[in-house]
């Protein structure tokens, strides 16, 4: 018997009421169909107001679904058995300032029934896990934002949970701390957990998910395997230039995409690619590397969503 | 079930830590123990009524200050978690809404009992140093006004989890004026004969009777509080707190955290 | 930069205190009057929901600093407000037992000891009476009072025979008030009540104040008894006579000539009246 996968969706709606005397609806939420697998790494992206925050307030209980199904292994939302297996960060979360996070996580601790010795194992290896030992005994009254971020997460990993929901999990972190909850996330794949993370920041997504879900103005828009949503037909490379002193000249098949100071990035189709960087040299430049493009994420995302395309550049077709 | 009630407790023991840190509770204390200090005074002037201010001003700072704290801090128990949103991440976990509720209840309870407690040791320990008697009469107006801080803690959260912060102070402060003039309602018809008596008399069985839980003025002359009251008072505000707290209990679990 | 910030904080503290006083002395007492005027002790107990108690001692406080203010402070002045503050704190706390005894002596005595309105210092009694109606000490006050402030008598006995029947009652109720009965406005009794009175009070005012009403009968007797000799003299020597030194050259009393405070007694020869001076502080009203 299979095992039942560790999220479901069906139909789930969910629709807010707007104005206190006439009073209309506005949906949040349109009939999710949703299915997180087994070890994945789930991407959950959309623009502001598309229905993220929303869909994982409703996963927790937070919100009342108006309509739909959800079932975490197998387990209807009202069942609290499965509430031991999931862990959960939401975004911008408040922790309790009076405490220290070696007090909070024993008091989360507490409420998943683990036992005094082993939450105070768990403590210390959370808090090392997250970079925060030394500040384990500070009221988090003094925390920046990044530090309370990593309690966060840390509180989201107490139970041992197979899945784990996060709610833009790096927002607030510097480098540091977002590759430490990168590498984090990593590490839960390689273990065999499952995470589902919502997040507009698309190079997260793009480096972490096994698969995307697209959610726009309440309804999810595709589902897939990046590989599969992303033009990887296209084979464009991408070539970095040292610009000659006298600039680069204008290039036949080659398009401007950035400019650092005395370095370019071109862009070029694959048949061009040889001519191209003839052309480089023969003007004077250095070309420092190449490397097949692949359709940003961010890209099919603005192309998706109708947005404007970032990064106009004064040479080269837009 | 077990592991439900060592939740409660759990939310309860931190809602106990949150008060003891956080330093209204201090004020609180250090002002009432000057009102003890002052009532020392006040009996030194007035003619042979040290005994009786020194009792009237204890038990009065018990009355005062504790519905200060279980109005104020009652109502935040629960405003504060839903506006700063530190609910939420608990109410991921296995927690259920009800021994969330509960468990914020029976930790401010307990901050209650913790603090009469010292303001009775505290009175206590003047009476005796200044050579008077420590009277075990007063226990008995000390546990009624307790039973009535626990009724004010109920509304305080039942009010919180309806409205803003900011309201449900007003409205709870509402209930207790309301409460501490309830012969006022009684006697309503008295002073308006046209109030009809359904009206008076339901108007009377709703508003929580404090005047009724006020045995402070007895108690300074010497006259202990019957037992059969203390049992039927007892009766009351449990009833009523559970009715409150139910109320309270049904709206938590049925709000949405937008 | 903060040194002159200094300075004027300096400059301006003693302007806030002598301004502060200034309009003190021209406002003060009066706001408070009118409050106490217009306020009933039904409307002032409506203030203090659930804290009567302790809101009754404040204004005892009040009523006892008022008393000692308007006697040290004021000759002339009326104590106005004695009554109403009595009021309030009797009706926020009906059982301050304390603020009727000590009220109705405020009320009863004659100036400067007192208000000088036995009225009042009566009705306040009654207000007791009615409230501690098992206490027979204030039932006893109330009859005391209608005999030694209203002359009474009849009323005095048959009040201190309602005292005689509530438990605990003194043994001597009953006797004092046939006494009353029999002889009526009798000095006797009034020593007897006195005395009662002194004994029963704690120190301090009601105490001091009984002092000196028996030291104001000790004087009457002494001058019931200058009297006596001053018809002896006339008999003696078939006139009056001229004043009360006379009486003393004559060795028919060597006595002092003073009342018990040491003001000379007033002598009216043509009546043969001794009777105590006006100016005296034993003086009372008839």
């Amino acid at each position: 018997m299979e095992e039942p996968p560790p999220l479901v969706t069906r139909g789930l709606t969910k629709s807010y009421r707007v104005g206190h005397i006439r009073q209309s609806f506005r949906p949040a939420l349109v009939d999710l169909d949703l299915e997180v697998r087994r070890g994945e790494v789930l991407g959950y992206v959309g623009p502001n107001g598309s229905g993220k925050t929303t869909t994982l307030k409703l996963l927790t209980g937070l919100l009342r679904p108006d309509a739909g199904e959800v079932r975490f292994f197998g387990e209807p939302l009202e069942s609290r058995a499965w509430r031991h297996r999931v862990g959960y960060l939401p975004e911008h979360p408040y922790l309790y300032d009076y405490l220290t996070p070696a007090e909070y996580l024993d008091y989360a601790g507490r409420l998943f029934g683990i036992p005094g010795a082993e939450r105070r194992e768990k403590r210390r290896e959370l808090l090392a896990l997250v970079g925060l030992e030394r500040s384990a005994d500070l009221p988090m009254r003094r925390f920046s934002k990044g530090m309370l971020q990593r309690v966060g997460v840390a509180q989201a990993l107490v139970n041992d949970p197979e899945l784990l929901l996060l709610d833009e999990p790096m927002s607030g972190l510097d480098p540091l701390g977002r590759r430490l909850v990168r590498n984090l996330i990593l590490e839960l794949r390689r273990a065999g957990k499952t995470v589902l993370f919502s997040t507009h920041i698309l190079s997260d997504a793009e480096t972490l998910c096994d698969r995307v879900a697209v959610l726009r103005a309440g309804r999810l828009v595709r589902v897939g395997a990046l590989g599969e949503m992303l033009d990887e037909s296209a084979a464009q490379m991408e070539v970095l230039v040292a610009t000659p002193a006298a600039g680069l000249p204008q290039i036949d098949g080659a398009t401007l995409r950035e400019t650092l100071g005395d370095r370019a990035r071109i862009e070029v189709g694959e048949k061009d690619l040889v001519r191209v960087i003839g052309a480089i040299d023969s003007a004077g430049g250095r070309v420092l590397s190449v490397q097949p493009l692949r359709q940003s994420l961010e890209e099919y995302f603005f192309r998706e969503m109708g947005g404007e395309r970032g990064g106009g550049n004064p040479w080269g077709e837009g | 079930m077990g592991g439900g009630l060592s939740r409660v407790v759990a939310v309860a023991a931190n809602t106990f830590r949150e008060t003891v840190r956080e330093r209204v509770l201090y004020n609180l204390v250090f002002f009432a123990i000057l009102m003890t200090l002052s009532g020392l005074l006040v009996g030194q002037l007035s003619i042979r009524q040290d005994e009786k201010v020194l009792k009237d001003i204890g038990l009065a700072a018990m009355d005062l200050f504790g519905t200060f704290i279980a109005v104020f801090i009652g109502v935040g128990l629960v405003s504060k978690e839903i506006e700063r949103r530190s609910l939420y991440l608990l109410l991921a976990k296995p927690l259920s809404r009800g021994e969330f509720f509960l468990g914020k209840f029976a930790g401010l309870v307990f901050t209650l009992l913790v603090n009469l407690g010292v303001m009775t040791g505290g009175l206590y320990m003047t009476l005796v140093a200044t050579g008077r008697g420590a009277d075990p009469i007063l226990l008995t107006a000390i546990y009624p006004i307790f039973l009535g801080l626990v009724i004010v803690v109920a509304f305080a959260m039942l009010f919180s989890t309806l409205t803003s912060s900011t309201l449900a102070s007003i409205l709870t402060v509402g209930v207790v004026v309301a409460g501490r003039f309830s012969d006022v309602v009684r006697n309503m018809r008295q002073v308006l004969p046209g109030a009809p008596a359904w009206l008076v008399d339901g108007l009377y069985a709703i508003i929580p009777d404090f005047r009724g839980l006020d045995f402070k003025s007895q108690v300074t002359y010497g006259d202990p509080v019957p037992g059969d009251v203390l049992l039927f008072v007892s009766l009351y505000a449990a009833a009523y707190v559970a009715v409150v707290l139910g109320l309270g209990l049904a709206s938590f679990r049925s709000k949405d955290f937008q | 930069m903060t040194w002159r910030l200094a300075v004027l904080l300096l400059v301006l503290a003693p302007v806030v205190v002598w301004s502060h006083s200034k309009l003190d002395g021209r406002l003060g007492a009066r706001a408070d009057e009118e409050v106490l005027y217009l306020w009933t002790g039904n409307q002032v107990r409506v203030l203090f929901p659930g804290f009567e108690g302790l809101a009754a001692d404040v204004y005892w406080l009040r009523t006892v600093q008022y008393f000692g203010g308007q006697k040290a402070f004021t000759q002339g002045r009326d104590f106005a407000l004695l009554r109403p503050l009595i009021e309030i704190t009797t009706t926020l706390d009906p059982r301050l037992e304390i603020a009727y005894r000590y009220g109705a002596v405020f009320l009863s005595e004659s100036p400067p000891g007192g208000a000088g309105r036995p009225k009042e210092g009566i009705e306040v009694l009654e207000k007791g009476t009615r409230n501690l109606p098992g206490s027979w000490r204030l039932r006893q006050h109330l009859g005391f009072f209608h005999f030694l402030y209203l002359k009474d008598a009849h009323t005095a006995a048959a009040v201190l025979e309602e005292a005689a029947e509530l438990p605990g009652a003194a043994f001597w109720l009953k006797t004092l008030a046939a006494e009353l009965l029999s002889k009526g406005g009798d000095r006797a009794a009034s020593r007897e009540m006195w005395q009662r009175l002194h004994d029963q009070s704690e120190e301090g005012i009601l105490r001091k104040n009984a002092e000196q009403q028996l030291a104001i009968l000790d004087s009457l007797d002494r001058a019931d008894q200058l009297a006596v000799v001053v018809e002896e003299f006339g008999r003696q020597r078939g006139r009056r006579p001229r004043d009360l030194e006379e009486l003393r050259s004559s060795r028919l009393w060597r006595g002092p000539l003073e009342d018990l405070r040491g003001t000379p007694f007033r002598y009216d020869e043509s009546s043969g009246q001794v009777s105590i001076a006006r100016e005296s502080l034993m003086w009372r009203p008839r």
